[in-house]
């Protein structure tokens, strides 16, 4: 793939992740959808890194990375119908919406504690190194968990096992009300010089620069086995979720379509290096619209799973426990 | 078929060696267990044996050891983490609930976490109250993880060879008490002691003992001593509890007492409990009792006390003797 192709790509990933992102938060309003963490801001540094990695890279992702699983191939169906929670999620309906599952593109199933699956990414990463093999392994999370002993603890681990961990923090100002100045007192990237590896901050918000950085820091990491830690700034432009309501506790605001929007950036950007043209652009926020009405529709008649289907996965085998507890209540 | 008298830390030592032997994906990680073989010794020599990539010495963070475990068990390692003594895990406890626990739940089935976390637990090492916990009861209330705790060398072998093939977390708790006090002939050869399934220790008619753990050997020195015609069943595996066992000899003497060192209250001892009174009330001829550590933290200098004692279960005992 050569540059335009693999930037316009990228960009089209941003785009469709944004519609996605705007049909669910109106599906929620509409009491068709849950639940829902919208992404919206945080696109150029996900699809920024995702472009950077290889298939057998493995990634250890947060709740909010529906642009990074898109970009990776992770097919629509795959997201709406966790979403939905039916019978076709991977997750057979059993977690809220936003905690994707998705093995076939290394993507691991999504907790909600945070920062609980950054010790995880640590132990991948030493299954690598001992099975000598050449992936890395990404793993995601905001700047809340910065605060966590599991960040600690993971990033402390990380480095005195020489680990080939990429520590993505993406840093969206947001820790739900808390603003990123009250969650810690240094800059984020910093915090990684204490653990004795690599630190940068990237305008997260720029899908060229976070590109750039990704790819070289990428390929340190693949090449020395060592990790790093980078800072991404962004910006939460929705609320924390959908149950959430940020205008009692800030003020300030990117809003969407403005210069500080990484999908505006991304389309001045492309149009100065002649890769795009405004009806190109037209074109696939078209596309991505039809696409995506036309998937929701699809997916939303999928049945809901099977009540047995809760008994199912606790253990390889079910206890007498469950076996006999399932006989009770269906 | 030859065998040689173990203790159980020679046992849970000797399991892990030959199984490391044939399977490298065994990953053995915690606090000073290579160089220094771990502080009960428990797997001494075994760095020395297979380097310090599959033993390893971690950094003092009990939360970092378990999730790493997990997500080395979820790239398809199997990895043996060692908490040194039990009162520590609960920084990890996140790590065991949320994500150890629920893996293979949350992920329909995608992902799963064959880890074996062995941890000493329980008093009477004069340990005070962070070296002598039973927190059994924490781990069995959490779906998804398995709780099996031996009381000799011959079944810590077994359980242990068990869990290692098992594809599901374990919480392999290790009574530390009885680590060097009881010897058993172990054969060399291999097998198993199948998970879920209760030991009928001792055989009697007119009461049934249900016990696990260190107390095993207080309550069958109980019975042999006081010429009690009892059934006292080791349970072994404490999640699930074999309930088929427990509910064939209630049914048989009417007459009940569980034995355990943890606090009494929501305790093991409740769980069984209730399970008799659901299911077998008809055939009861008495109380159910429990003889068990008190709601206080566990005492340094009053441990005596703590534990109990043969004293404490023929006070149990007299008591259901009076009812016929």
């Amino acid at each position: 793939m050569d540059e335009k192709e693999m930037f316009v790509n990228a960009y089209r990933t941003m785009v469709l992740a944004r519609t996605l992102d705007k049909k669910i938060v109106t599906a929620q309003r509409q009491g068709r959808v849950g639940f829902y963490t919208p992404t919206m801001g945080q696109e150029a540094l996900q699809v920024g890194m995702s472009m950077a990695l290889e298939k057998d890279d493995l990634i250890y992702e947060y709740y909010r990375d529906v642009p990074f699983m898109l970009h990776r191939g992770v097919p629509l169906e795959t997201l709406i119908d966790q979403i939905m929670g039916n019978s076709m999620d991977n997750e057979k309906g059993r977690q809220m919406p936003s905690h994707y599952s998705a093995k076939e593109y290394n993507f691991m199933s999504v907790q909600s504690p945070v920062a609980t699956n950054l010790p995880l990414a640590v132990g991948a990463g030493y299954a690598i190194k001992y099975r000598k093999k050449k992936n890395i392994v990404v793993t995601t999370f905001g700047d809340g968990s910065t605060s966590t002993p599991d960040f600690h603890a993971a990033m402390n681990m990380a480095a005195v096992f020489d680990l080939p961990v990429v520590f993505l923090c993406e840093n969206n100002k947001w820790a739900i009300s808390l603003p990123v100045e009250k969650q810690t007192k240094v800059e984020i990237w910093k915090k990684a010089e204490a653990y004795g590896m690599r630190g940068l901050k990237v305008d997260g918000n720029d899908l060229f620069a976070m590109y750039e950085v990704a790819k070289a820091e990428v390929e340190k990491t693949r090449n020395t086995g060592e990790p790093v830690l980078i800072e991404a700034v962004s910006y939460r432009m929705g609320p924390h979720s959908t149950s959430d309501d940020p205008s009692k506790y800030r003020t300030d605001t990117i809003p969407e379509g403005s210069e500080g929007d990484p999908i505006v950036i991304a389309e001045k950007k492309l149009k100065e290096k002649g890769y795009i043209d405004d009806a190109q652009i037209e074109n696939i926020k078209n596309e991505a619209k039809e696409l995506v009405d036309r998937k929701f529709e699809e997916r939303e008649k999928v049945p809901p799973p099977k009540p047995e289907s809760m008994f199912q996965d606790v253990y390889e085998n079910p206890t007498w426990i469950i076996e006999e507890e399932k006989g009770d209540i269906l | 078929m030859s065998s040689k008298q173990l203790n159980m830390v020679q046992a849970i030592n000797s399991t892990l060696d030959s199984f490391m032997a044939r399977d490298d994906s065994i990953i053995l990680l915690g606090e000073d267990i290579g160089k220094d073989g771990g502080v009960f010794r428990v797997t001494d020599g075994l760095q020395a044996k297979y380097g310090t990539e599959r033993v390893i010495d971690t950094p003092l963070v009990e939360l970092g050891i378990v999730g790493m475990a997990i997500g080395m068990a979820v790239s398809g390692l199997r990895p043996v983490p060692e908490i040194q003594f039990q009162d520590f895990i609960f920084t990890a406890f996140d790590q065991l609930v949320n994500q150890a626990a629920k893996m293979r739940y949350r992920s329909g089935g995608s992902y799963n976490v064959p880890m074996v976390l062995r941890t000493p637990y329980g008093g009477g090492i004069k340990g005070g109250l962070y070296h002598s916990q039973s927190g059994e009861a924490y781990f069995a209330h959490t779906a998804g993880l398995t709780v099996i705790s031996p009381s000799n060398p011959y079944d810590a072998k077994g359980l242990l060879s068990a869990s290692l093939k098992y594809n599901d977390p374990v919480i392999f708790l290790e009574p530390k008490r009885l680590y060097r006090s009881i010897k058993n002939d172990v054969p060399d050869e291999d097998y198993e002691v199948p998970i879920g399934k209760a030991s009928l220790v001792h055989e009697g008619d007119d009461l049934t003992f249900v016990t696990y753990g260190s107390m095993v050997p207080l309550v069958l020195n109980t019975v042999s001593k006081n010429n009690l015609n009892a059934d006292v069943i080791d349970l072994r595996t404490i999640m699930p509890y074999d309930g088929e066992t427990i509910l064939n000899s209630v049914k048989k003497t009417g007459k009940v007492i569980i034995v355990h060192e943890a606090p009494r209250t929501l305790g093991m001892g409740s769980e069984i409990s209730a399970f008799i009174a659901e299911r077998a009330i008809d055939y009861l001829m008495g109380p159910i009792l429990r003889v068990t550590g008190p709601d206080t933290p566990f005492p340094y200098r009053l441990e005596d006390y703590y534990m109990p004692n043969e004293t404490r279960i023929l006070k149990a005992v007299r008591k259901l003797q009076e009812y016929r």
